[in-house]
């Protein structure tokens, strides 16, 4: 069973990222790269490591998606 | 313009990460029953009963590796104050913003609170279940954001932040030079951490008073920062 939901996760994980690299619009990547980090913590938790779980929850799809889209923003006033 | 040539070569170079990542992981797959069986943290994890802390990853995060986690913790203090230098504007024009809509208001009211009283029991518990300061830390902040994307007229107190921060800095030192003049190691464990008081929230000495240590220090610095981007992108 949890070898199922890990090479499920995988294979989401690697459509994902390929969704996220041929994306038009930025702002689409931006929030698929927050699910790859959405994906990442459901294998961090099956592989018994739930402290890196809850950083990368926090850090790698909160914080970081903020920046990206800030950082977009920005970006975007300045052209 | 530039920016297609720019993407093109990202896409290339992202690709030949995509493989690498996959070819890693589907090694990790393949030897994962060899990797459990030797694996050098776990002579650290056998030791980690030894201090009463319930969660192995803090003692190693806190206590063995406690001079690393002082390092990281000066590293994002000067991220902070880099990005306060470079993106800090005194002259925001006050007030032009638009009103944020009737939802978010409301869900940042809502919210705010609960958002805050888990990042303060991650703070606190960090001993016992997984997370820890850095977590803890970064919740708040992140609850600090909702309230600063929702509210016109939120401002942050600069003044408490600022003291926050300096306590919290000092105190870690200061906690360490304590643990070196009784026990002879920087941040020696010199209260009481009885591994029959395992599990309790008042269990494993200095460790959690230095994790809530390290979330007030990381909340603040990430709070700092988050409010130094979003003026940055609102005003300019």
């Amino acid at each position: 069973m949890i070898g199922f939901i890990i090479l499920f996760t995988f294979i989401a994980l690697i459509i994902v990222a390929f969704a996220a690299l041929v994306q038009k619009k930025l702002e689409d990547s931006i929030i698929l790269f927050m699910g790859i980090g959405l994906g990442s913590v459901i294998l961090f938790f099956t592989f018994n490591a739930p402290d890196v779980a809850l950083t990368e929850a926090v850090i790698g799809s909160g914080v970081s998606t903020f920046i990206f889209l800030t950082a977009l923003k920005h970006l975007r006033s300045e052209q | 313009m530039n920016l297609k040539r720019k993407l093109a070569l990202s896409d290339i170079s992202g690709f030949a990460l995509a493989s690498v990542l996959v070819l890693t992981i589907f090694n990790v797959i393949l030897q994962n029953s060899l990797l459990t069986q030797n694996s050098a943290g776990n002579a650290l994890l056998a030791l980690s009963s030894h201090e009463g802390v319930a969660n192995a990853v803090t003692t190693v995060v806190v206590y063995f590796r406690g001079f690393d986690t002082l390092g990281e913790i000066a590293v994002l203090f000067i991220a902070s104050l880099g990005i306060g230098l470079i993106l800090e504007n005194p002259h925001a024009k006050q007030g032009k913003k638009e009103e944020s809509n009737f939802m978010l208001k409301t869900a940042a009211k809502l919210l705010f609170p609960i958002i805050l009283l888990f990042g303060i029991y991650i703070m606190v518990y960090g001993h016992l279940s997984p997370g820890g300061g850095f977590q803890g830390g970064v919740i708040i902040a992140s609850g600090v954001l909702l309230l600063l994307i929702s509210s016109n007229n939120f401002h942050m107190p600069h003044k408490l932040i600022a003291i926050l921060e300096t306590f919290a800095g000092i105190s870690y030192v200061f906690i360490g030079l304590i643990g070196l003049l009784l026990l002879d190691t920087f941040l020696g464990n010199f209260l009481p951490h009885d591994i029959s008081q395992m599990g309790m929230l008042f269990s494993g000495g200095i460790i959690p008073i230095i994790y809530i240590i390290v979330g007030i220090k990381v909340g603040s610095e990430m709070s700092f920062i988050v409010q130094n981007l979003l003026q940055r992108g609102e005003h300019d």
